[in-house]
């Protein structure tokens, strides 16, 4: 029996998502029809980026966020299935600290997240 | 002469340089990254100066999936089908390079172009293993295309092959022995040669530009000749440091020529390229210094991320996205361009912030030439993921489209100050633009066989 996990979309008024262990959040969103950023579908390009306030999530595949990344809490929820129940803030709002510009921060590899 | 009874295009670039001038362009304009989630589209704009609608966008196109980045984009037929009066000129080929999806919009009506079909980027993977659609040329009736990846996103990819109702026949190439990575190509068929660059794994490019990865060695510094008709590389040249992320490659378009340019992004140089007997050779003939900014701890290059050749070939234009300035240069002398011209247009240096009244998001990235020479289109938007690394602005201002008037007597160019078309207005919400096309064909899609 598939075990159910409650993932709260916290910067969409606290929505709440029941998604399977193994159903990426991202389509569990898209079944509850709250349309997220996506793109490549398979963890590769960084477009449907999220950010984990609490829980965990496992991310077969997905390639796309380095060291840093990973470290400041970002997901890919086109791979990113849960857990245990999870808090979530998505969409483009959620980016803030995820890109950098590589010149300005060269020799200084992890600076404290912005 | 058989132009009475021709196909699309043009007798020779002659010809070309006299057709009508431009009336609509088009060019793709996306939502990727931006936080608008609709799906990418593609814009029609009016550049005639004596329409009432003029320096705005007339139609939109929505592509039917979410998440495409559309990039490039190229045409079912071109000049090199010319004497082939079964073609036309009438669909626009518009890949997702996230996708991998291939949107075909038909432009029989050239002010309401209308999704004919789409290649499924799923499709694409499972038949040819490939995915990471970028540089779509025309080659008679078929279509071949360069594709960036592996099924699985990771390098070297190769070439996607399709015939001319978009049915996919398989891998254009039969061997990719060399190739470290894949990205644009030109074909030259009257010297059954062809030259292809290298950008980077999609899996590496997709997510941003870490210079982690350059250290690694996952970009690529590489250009490979091509045997065109045997379709396997004849010869590679590793530029090491000086052609890091080799980018756009264009040829002359006097069929006869064997020579061309590419620019070496990273690095920020311009190489030309020629045959020679049997051989291929290459040869820095430009190099943009590095700037030292306040507050940044490595020198910034320029990054030359587009380049064209005038239809006359006479003159060399790219544009350097992180600087900001666009510049002409006169090849009469292949090995010694002259720099004859060069605007600024927003850019990390500050020295054009705003520009035709509106606040410049970016710096000139793609380039487009009017086939009489003498208008640049240039947009402002480089790759969405690039673009909120180096300008995270331009995810809620949009993009931007000038005209940069081009003299092609004396040399010289000149920002034209009635024409800004602001993608930050556009009626969904701000979006980037990025390559364009003439319904009529363009200097960096039609190749003379």
């Amino acid at each position: 029996m598939t075990t159910t996990y409650r993932v709260t979309l916290r910067n969409r008024n606290g929505v709440p998502l029941d998604v399977a262990e193994d159903e990426p959040i991202y389509a569990a969103a898209l079944r509850a029809g709250i349309q997220l950023p996506i793109a490549c579908n398979y963890g590769g390009c960084i477009t449907c980026a999220a950010k984990l306030i609490t829980g965990h999530v496992r991310q077969p595949k997905g390639t796309a966020l380095n060291r840093r990344q990973s470290q400041a809490g970002f997901i890919l929820l086109c791979v990113a299935r849960p857990t245990c129940d999870c808090v979530l803030d998505v969409g483009v709002e959620s980016h803030r600290g995820l890109y950098q510009n590589p010149f300005a921060i060269a020799g200084n590899r992890y600076p404290p997240d912005a | 002469m058989l132009d009475e009874c021709c196909g699309p295009g043009y007798a020779s670039p002659a010809d070309a340089m006299k057709a009508p001038r431009e009336t609509l362009l088009y060019t793709v304009a996306l939502y990727v990254g931006t936080g608008v989630e609709k799906p990418d589209y593609l814009a029609t704009v009016d550049v005639d100066p004596e329409s009432p609608t003029y320096s705005s966008v007339i139609a939109r196109t929505e592509m039917p999936q979410i998440g495409d980045e559309l990039h490039h984009s190229g045409w079912n037929a071109c000049s090199s089908c010319h004497d082939d009066s079964s073609m036309a000129r009438k669909y626009l080929l518009l890949p997702g390079v996230r996708t991998s999806n291939i949107n075909v919009v038909d432009v029989s009506d050239a002010t309401v172009p209308k999704l004919h079909m789409v290649v499924s980027g799923d499709e694409i993977k499972a038949k040819t293993g490939l995915s990471g659609p970028h540089t779509v040329h025309c080659l008679k009736s078929d279509i071949i295309i360069s594709m960036l990846g592996d099924a699985d996103g990771n390098a070297p990819g190769g070439f996607l092959h399709l015939d001319k109702e978009f049915n996919i026949v398989g891998r254009w190439e039969n061997d990719i022995t060399g190739m470290n990575y894949n990205y644009d190509f030109w074909y030259q068929p009257r010297h059954n040669m062809m030259v292809s660059s290298e950008w980077g794994a999609p899996n590496t490019f997709m997510p941003g530009f870490d210079l982690e990865d350059v250290g690694k060695g996952k970009y690529g510094q590489s250009v490979h000749f091509w045997d065109f008709e045997a379709k396997k590389i004849v010869k590679s040249i590793d530029m090491g440091a000086e052609g890091m992320i080799p980018l756009e490659v264009r040829g002359m378009h006097d069929p006869t020529s064997n020579e061309g340019f590419f620019a070496a992004t990273l690095s920020s140089n311009v190489f030309r390229w020629w045959k020679d007997g049997d051989d291929f050779q290459i040869e820095k003939v430009i190099d943009i210094p590095t700037v030292d900014v306040e507050g940044f701890p490595v020198p910034m290059p320029s990054l030359i991320t587009d380049i064209l050749i005038s239809m006359d070939d006479k003159y060399l234009y790219f544009a350097n996205w992180l600087h900001g300035d666009l510049r002409q240069y006169d090849i009469a002398d292949k090995a010694n361009p002259k720099m004859t011209g060069q605007v600024w247009i927003g850019g990390l240096l500050g020295k054009a912030l705003e520009v035709n009244g509106v606040t410049v998001q970016g710096a000139p990235q793609m380039i487009q030439l009017s086939l009489d020479g003498k208008r640049l289109y240039v947009t402002t938007s480089l790759f969405s993921s690039w673009d909120n690394q180096f300008y995270p602005g331009m995810k809620d201002k949009g993009a931007q489209m000038y005209i940069v008037d081009c003299d092609t007597a004396q040399g010289g160019m000149a920002i034209n100050p009635d024409f800004v078309v602001d993608f930050g207005r556009e009626p969904n919400g701000p979006s980037r633009c990025h390559e364009m096309r003439y319904p009529g064909g363009d200097v960096t899609s039609d190749i003379w066989m």
